[in-house]
């Protein structure tokens, strides 16, 4: 198999024309990982590290059975990336997700974007929770490894629709509720918030030892619109007009918008979070690299 | 302003598709939806502000375009007073110059020649001049011009006529000149104001178009004259009696002389009472046979020469034998055809009158022609003799009474009687509505649809036939058949007012003197003519002859395309033709020796019925009342300069809504 067809099957466009979320996790993870296997991150999956003593917790389906029929003892038999952790991930499904100038808007993105991390996660026999949430939690699902959780999971996400405002604080006041030891957080939003109020929602995640990365989605018209004559421009969340002009477009407004996603990123930063942008143009591959870098550094398996 | 296609103005309606259009881009703009106005500011006011007034300024060069697209196909046009446009362009002054016969009075064509010149001297550059001489018709000596110098060697070369002017046909002939005009006209009457000349109703002295009328009166109450108003005789016994008519204010003695065939047979003298006539009485002549010419003269001549001569012409005629046969259920159905014939002096006639049954006693062949009152009395016997007669050369007319009904032809013609023809219909009578003019029996008949006709015999002409009278139902009244070398005049109706009431119209004499003239073969033939009236060859019955004129000139000769002459000079005309030879006596209208004006205050008010006097609207049409100057070329030079802002409005208002820096 060549290199550039998994990579033409990770263009976001591509995905769109799959109808069931699980195979188009499938179908990005599974193309992700083969063009891995060229890349530095060579070792990481499923390869073999090490014995160690079942314990009680440990999933039964991982005891090595023919290391228990020749000693009589019970090992589980633990792979490179296998970290035993969990990862919840916060799905803003707010009105504002639903913008997309291209084949895909934001939250259809997401939702790639969410049902990859899951599957990936569920490779890596990581339990995988998920909070589907706008101004108010609309989903939500404990990490678990149980069986099944994958695809709970997955449905959940196929479910999000885009609903009305954006409130960053619910879906983490409902983590810290459900919180269980230490794991990664993968927050998906496009983050039209107040960098402040994200740290302030942030922070206290990172100081009880979670990971937080925060995949801001955007999309190519937010960054650098294409405008080319004066519009009445409405706000998807609240229905307020205004009517901009093109120059303001091509020049302020970029300002403004590097400048929030600059903000966002100091804000992260200062909170112990990882920043990815995301341009929905692209493919998704990008974002799982950053995902995988960000385990890497946070010494979570790579 | 007026508009000459309105119209056109419906496509005003137009204007609703860009109010429409702005309507909906203003209700709904540019709008769309957008993740999160977080970053966004709303676009400058100044820009805002630009806009809205260029989007403002795009409706309206967008319906000015439309407005204008629509008034350049209604064609406006602008309305100037004649008076305006006088003052812009200039005047057409019409030199209108009276030539009738009462100008030739010496004073007053002095005083009109330097009336006109006046006229002509008093305008100013920028005004044009055209010359008309008033006589029998409006001759228009010059195009208008604005050589004035043209104007008057025109003026020079105009002569006064011997013709009769009436100034309410001058206005209908000045209406013609008024409308080919490109300007306001102003028309100067010069003439003497004679009041022979007026029009039965004033109201015919108005221009039916507008035009300024300034009369310029040349006429002086001492302007004098004396002229023979009528000159008239028998040709049978030689008798003449004239009138001699005084215009002035003074007695005279006056000499009239006569003249037969060039020779002076008798000088009379007259004394003429202030404004009184005199009868002059001469002596039976001894007349010559054939035509004689007789002039009648006046002397000394006065300043007004062409009413001291009159012209007879005077032809004995030789007896003519005529028979009647009436006797139809009414003993007198004869009377009133009798008594016209009666009256016709100059047929010298020898009327016979005959009841049912006599024809066989007589000898047609002695008889000019012979008269049926009803056709239906005619017996089998009857009918033949007189189809001999007609055969050999006889002429009859045969009227068809109550006794004809009964018939199913006509005796001697054979004419198809057609009873259903004859119906009125729902009408209680019905008239003459065609007469053929031609014909030398119908010359000068006036009033024929006088006659109302309760009853008439349908008849079914031939188509040799000449149909003479025809009634409103389209039936035949008067059929002329041509048998042999005889002819038959085959009259639908009766000769007395059992059916019509013809015969008690004034017209009926004429009618039957006509008749019977073309049946005596023009012996009967009327030497007198009006000066310009039409003598017409064919109407005398001598086709294929020639025409003289006073002078002895042909005027009109053998193989002419036509037959009619102008009878343009006094004098006499000599008509040659058939082996005859007739001579016409034209004289002048005795009306223009009437030197009498029309006050001052006529002829003001005659002045006031022009356009800018009182500012009439009864006799000027509408679109007349002014000068119209057309505006469409303007316009669509505005239409272009109003696409071209549209145009530069447009890209600017694009380049706002696109933010571009202006």
């Amino acid at each position: 198999m060549s290199a550039t067809a998994p990579q033409h099957l990770l263009k976001p466009d591509v995905l769109a024309r799959l109808s069931n979320l699980d195979l188009v996790a499938r179908a990005v993870v599974e193309g992700f990982l083969t063009g891995l296997h060229r890349s530095p991150f060579f070792g990481f999956s499923q390869e073999f590290a090490e014995y160690r003593a079942y314990n009680e917790g440990d999933d039964p389906r991982f005891v090595d059975w023919n290391v228990y029929a020749r000693t009589e003892r019970t090992y589980i038999k633990r792979y490179v990336g296998e970290t035993n952790t969990h990862l919840v991930i916060l799905l803003d499904s707010s009105a504002s997700m639903g913008y997309g100038s291209g084949a895909v808007t934001k939250l259809q993105y997401a939702k790639f974007l969410a049902a990859t991390l899951a599957y990936l996660a569920s490779r890596q026999h990581d339990a995988v929770g998920l909070i589907v949430f706008d101004d108010e939690v609309r989903e939500h699902r404990p990490p678990s490894t149980r069986v099944g959780q994958l695809h709970a999971v997955l449905h959940a996400i196929d479910r999000a629709e885009p609903g009305t405002g954006t409130d960053l604080k619910v879906p983490f006041e409902r983590f810290q509720e459900f919180r269980r030891g230490r794991g990664l957080v993968a927050v998906i939003s496009d983050f039209y918030c107040d960098p402040d109020a994200l740290l302030k929602g942030v922070q206290p995640l990172a100081y009880q030892g979670q990971d937080v990365v925060l995949f801001q989605l955007l999309d190519p018209d937010e960054l650098e619109p294409k405008m080319k004559e004066s519009a009445l421009l409405e706000d998807m969340e609240t229905g307020e007009t205004m009517e901009v002009s093109p120059i303001y477009m091509h020049s302020r407004y970029r300002e403004r918008i590097r400048g929030h996603i600059d903000a966002l990123k100091k804000a992260a930063l200062r909170a112990g979070a990882d920043h990815v942008l995301v341009n929905i143009a692209q493919p998704l591959d990008e974002a799982l690299r950053s995902y995988l870098l960000f385990r890497q550094r946070r010494g979570l398996g790579a | 302003m007026t508009l000459l296609a309105p119209a056109f103005l419906a496509g005003l309606l137009a204007i609703g598709l860009p109010l429409w259009l702005h309507r909906l881009s203003s209700t709904n703009p540019n709008r769309r939806a957008f993740s999160s106005l977080m970053f966004l500011e709303p676009g400058e006011p100044r820009r805002v502000l630009a806009k809205k007034l260029q989007y403002l300024l795009l409706l309206a060069c967008r319906i000015a375009v439309l407005v204008l697209l629509a008034l350049v196909f209604a064609q406006p046009a602008w309305l100037r007073s004649p008076a305006a446009a006088a003052d812009a362009d200039g005047r057409l002054h019409v030199v209108v110059l009276d030539v009738s016969a009462s100008m030739s009075h010496d004073a007053r064509w002095s005083r009109a020649r330097d009336a006109a010149d006046d006229v002509i001297d008093g305008l100013s550059s920028g005004d044009l001049v055209q010359i008309v001489a008033a006589g029998r018709i409006a001759e228009l000596v010059t195009e208008p011009t604005d050589d004035f110098a043209e104007a008057r060697r025109a003026l020079a070369t105009i002569r006064p006529t011997a013709f009769r002017l009436d100034y309410g046909q001058l206005m209908r002939a000045l209406d013609g000149v008024v409308r080919a005009a490109s300007r306001p006209v102003m028309l100067h009457i010069v003439t003497d104001g004679q009041q022979t000349a007026m029009p039965a109703r004033f109201a015919e002295l108005a221009p039916s178009l507008p035009a300024t009328i300034a009369i310029h009166g040349v006429a002086d109450e001492d302007d004098a004259n004396w002229a023979i108003a009528s000159f008239g005789g028998s040709p049978l016994t030689g008798e003449l009696t004239a009138e001699v008519q005084s215009f002035s204010s003074e007695r005279e003695r006056r000499t009239v002389r006569l003249e037969v065939n060039g020779e002076t047979v008798a000088q009379v003298p007259v004394e003429l009472d202030p404004n009184g006539s005199a009868i002059v009485e001469f002596d039976p002549l001894e007349l010559a046979a054939g035509a004689n010419r007789v002039t009648l003269s006046l002397e000394p001549r006065d300043d007004l020469e062409f009413d001291d001569t009159r012209y007879l012409s005077l032809k004995r005629p030789e007896p003519r034998r005529v028979l009647i046969v009436a006797g139809g259920r009414r003993a007198n159905d004869d009377l009133f055809v009798r008594a016209a014939l009666e009256t016709i002096d100059t047929l010298s006639l020898d009327i016979e009158r005959i009841g049912v049954g006599g024809l066989a006693d007589r000898a047609l062949a002695d008889y000019a022609f012979v008269i049926v009152t009803d056709a239906g009395v005619l017996g089998a016997s009857d009918a033949e003799l007189l189809t001999e007669y007609v055969a050999g050369g006889g002429k009859v007319l045969a009227a068809l009474g109550p006794r004809a009904n009964a018939l199913g032809t006509v005796p001697v013609t054979g004419h198809t009687l057609d009873p259903a023809s004859a119906s009125l219909g729902s009408r209680a009578f019905v008239s003459i509505s065609g007469v053929d003019g031609s014909h030398p029996a119908m010359r000068g008949l006036d009033g024929l649809r006088s006659g109302k006709f309760t009853r008439y015999v349908g008849i079914v002409p031939a188509a040799e036939d000449d149909v003479l009278l025809e009634l409103d139902t389209g039936a035949p009244l008067l059929v002329e058949r041509r048998i042999g070398d005889g002819r038959v005049l085959v009259y639908a109706s009766t000769l007395d007012r059992e059916w019509n009431d013809l015969p008690v119209q004034p017209v009926f004499v004429p009618l039957v003197a006509g008749l019977a003239n073309h049946m005596l073969g023009g012996a009967g033939f009327s030497s007198e003519a009006p000066l310009g009236s039409t003598l017409s060859v064919r109407a005398l019955g001598m086709e294929g002859g020639q025409i003289f004129d006073p002078d002895g000139q042909r005027a009109l000769g053998l193989g002419g395309g036509t037959s009619d002459v102008v009878l343009e000079r006094v004098g006499f005309y000599e008509v040659q033709g058939g082996g005859r030879t007739e001579v016409v006596a034209v004289n002048p209208d005795p009306r223009e020796s009437d030197l009498t004006s029309v006050d001052d205050g006529t002829l003001e008010r005659w002045q006031g019925l022009g356009f800018e006097a009182d500012g009439r609207v009864d006799v000027t049409t509408e679109a007349g009342e002014a000068v119209a100057v057309p505006l469409g070329a303007w316009l669509l030079w505005v239409l272009v300069a109003a696409l071209l802002i549209e145009t530069l409005v447009g890209n600017w208002h694009l380049r706002v809504r696109r933010g571009i820096a202006t």
